[in-house]
């Protein structure tokens, strides 16, 4: 009984540190995911193949681009500027010298992009895809 | 599947392409339906061999658009998220599809009756997903 007891306060008081060790890596990683999980998407259309099919299901962060703007390479969810009611999927090529960004699809043969509307406004991106949690066979990192 | 259900994503991103033009409406399906259903009536009223040759080529033909025409609402214009108002919609799409199927080989008037029947539901899902808005330009 008694050792029972001691190890449950040994557990206790190692889970205690180890907690407060990681408590500021761990709870940012977690608050990242809970906030993309809120602002998980479905996605439609061929645009972003390879990376990106239709049918996947992602997570956004949608404060990654609140303390810096989306750079070339980036992928974001941004409003199309034809239609502010779809949300667009695409991933930033170049950067205009006014801080406006050039967003091209993955597979440029099926996509409709900033080569057809231009440069968007970096106000306009409302996150980052970072995860697919869907197809099961397909679950993993993705940028 | 709730689990699943659970899990979906509220709202979608589009991976953008211009060129499928966005354009859904179950009318094109009930056209061609109603085609069919017209068709059976004048094979089923004549005696000619040559005309009623001629209606099943044609039945045929406006059958399998019609199977076309749900195939693309059902793989394209449904999305996940309407799943949760009409839960049932991939099942009524696929036996849509399938009914055209049937449409295909019966000169049975009950079954062009059923098809058509089995589009008015899709339409229903259809308006009630906001189909005409979303899709129907403006005039």
């Amino acid at each position: 009984m008694r050792r029972l007891v001691i190890v449950i306060a040994g557990v206790g008081v190692f889970g205690a540190l180890a907690a407060g060790h990681f408590r500021f890596r761990e709870r940012s990683r977690l608050d990242r995911i809970v906030r993309s999980w809120a602002a998980r998407v479905a996605i439609e259309g061929p645009s972003m193949e390879p990376t990106i099919a239709a049918g996947d299901w992602l997570l956004v962060d949608p404060l990654a681009y609140a303390e810096r703007t989306p750079d070339v390479d980036d992928l974001v969810l941004a409003t199309d500027p034809r239609d502010d009611g779809l949300v667009l999927i695409k991933r930033v090529v170049s950067v205009d010298p006014d801080g406006w960004l050039r967003l091209e699809g993955d597979d440029p043969m099926r996509s409709t992009d900033s080569r057809v509307f231009g440069a968007v406004d970096p106000r306009s991106v409302s996150g980052a895809p970072w995860f697919r949690y869907w197809p099961p066979r397909r679950i993993g990192r993705i940028d | 599947m709730d689990l699943l259900r659970t899990i979906a994503p509220r709202r979608a991103a589009h991976a953008h392409c211009d060129i499928p033009c966005g354009i859904y409406d179950p009318i094109q399906a009930r056209v061609e339906a109603e085609s069919c259903y017209r068709i059976i009536e004048k094979y089923l009223a004549s005696s000619d061999e040559v005309f009623r040759a001629r209606c099943l080529i044609v039945k045929e033909e406006r059958a399998q658009l019609a199977k076309h025409h749900i195939d693309v609402l059902w793989s394209d214009y449904f999305k996940p998220e309407h799943l949760e108002k009409f839960p049932d919609i991939q099942d009524t799409c696929w036996k849509a599809a399938k009914q055209a199927s049937i449409v295909k080989r019966t000169v049975d008037l009950d079954e062009a009756k059923k098809l058509l029947a089995l589009i008015d539901q899709i339409d229903e899902a259809w308006k009630g997903t906001g189909g005409p808005a979303a899709t129907r330009l403006p005039a």
